[in-house]
């Protein structure tokens, strides 16, 4: 699958718009004032878990594209596939962020233990959202190599 | 088919908004930075911010806009600031001026007033170290409650009587409201936000736990 080019382009352009992003959220990639990338010993669990998230939503994502072109099955999968790339993409932006600010201001005390929650539980809500893509991959990868024995 | 059609829409859906939402971002900075940099340093209000830490005769000054229970401003504190201190602020070319905005919870307002108590007795920037220090946890998870903070003063030897009666008069609430306003005046949206001032009144702004090499390369520019 991964032989056909749109859909290693469709892989790539999903690892970019989900790395870039989600690294300037959790400040790990800074663009203002200068073009930089600051990994502290603290937080670099964190960010190679974004990393491997990144490329799993980046795998996984047209596996199942090819799986319900080609192989003309059931979306119940994609689902999955974009729930564990959600919850890897809205763990860990940063409270004190603009984001957080943004929405504390607005919708007050509720709002900040909501983005607190995603803050400070970011490993663990990582971990879940890697562990659900992996479980996408491994039941993707049979489905589809079931799929093709047969044919 | 049609669900495949639905599902497929909905990922390049997905992937537009992304995108849209990423170029939106990036263009908004883009034209942040085409803006003219030059402001006067009047219109940066200090007067209810920190004492300066270093010479007040220092050409560049470093206004950091932050939040005792922001992350963020921990990390800072705890990876760039000393490497900071250590080159610019003791040699007396720059000096750092803190201010408050406290936005992420009750105790971040409380943690504000106490530092300003704690600088009634002299000690503003040791109180500011040990709230940096004993960050931990969740805003209001209770690490900067009043107890915390009682015992923050006791463990600096401050005076307990008179801290005490500073927090319960809440002497400093419009300061930090005021230290507040000042900074989403000057455009503040998260915390840490620096603002470095020239001598000549040039400012430049940016936000984030930022590493030690960007601060360099600003004031080395503004020098």
């Amino acid at each position: 699958m991964f032989s056909s080019y749109p859909y290693v382009l469709v892989a790539g352009i999903i690892f970019v718009c989900m790395f870039i992003p989600l690294s300037i959220l959790s400040e790990f990639l800074f663009i203002e004032p200068l073009f930089v990338i600051h990994v502290i010993e603290d937080r670099a669990f964190s960010f190679t878990l974004l990393v491997a998230i990144s490329f799993m939503s980046a795998v996984v994502i047209p596996m199942n594209i090819y799986r319900i072109r080609t192989l003309q099955k059931s979306t119940t999968k994609i689902g999955g596939s974009l729930l564990g790339s959600i919850i890897g993409a809205s763990a860990g932006i940063c409270s004190c962020g603009p984001i957080g600010f943004s929405i504390i201001s607005t919708f007050g005390t509720v709002a900040g233990t909501a983005t607190a929650f995603l803050t400070y539980y970011e490993i663990p809500l990582r971990l879940v959202s890697l562990g659900l893509l992996c479980l996408v991959y491994y039941t993707t990868a049979k489905s589809i190599s079931i799929k093709c024995k047969i044919q | 088919m049609n669900r495949n059609i639905i599902v497929a829409a909905a990922f390049f859906g997905i992937v537009i908004i992304v995108i849209a939402g990423f170029s939106s971002y990036y263009f908004s900075l883009l034209e942040a930075q085409n803006m003219p940099m030059i402001k006067p340093t009047s219109m940066i209000n200090l007067e209810n911010g920190s004492p300066a830490l270093g010479s007040e005769s220092a050409p560049i000054t470093i206004v950091e806009f932050g939040d005792y229970q922001c992350e963020s401003c921990y990390y800072w504190f705890h990876n760039t600031r000393s490497t900071l201190i250590d080159n610019y602020i003791e040699t007396g070319k720059a000096k750092l001026v803190f201010v408050d905005l406290p936005f992420l919870g009750r105790d971040s307002i409380t943690a504000a007033q106490a530092s300003y108590c704690a600088e009634d007795q002299g000690k503003y920037w040791e109180y500011h170290t040990i709230l940096y220090t004993f960050q931990d946890g969740a805003p209001d998870s209770g690490w900067a409650n009043q107890d915390r903070l009682n015992s923050f003063a006791f463990t600096l030897e401050m005076n307990m009587d008179e801290f005490n009666d500073c927090m319960d008069s809440s002497k400093y609430k419009i300061r930090v409201k005021a230290n507040y306003s000042e900074a989403v005046k000057q455009g503040a949206q998260a915390t840490p936000t620096f603002i470095i001032i020239s001598s000549d009144g040039t400012t430049k702004k940016f936000a984030g736990a930022q590493p030690y090499s960007v601060f360099a390369a600003t004031i080395e520019s503004m020098l």
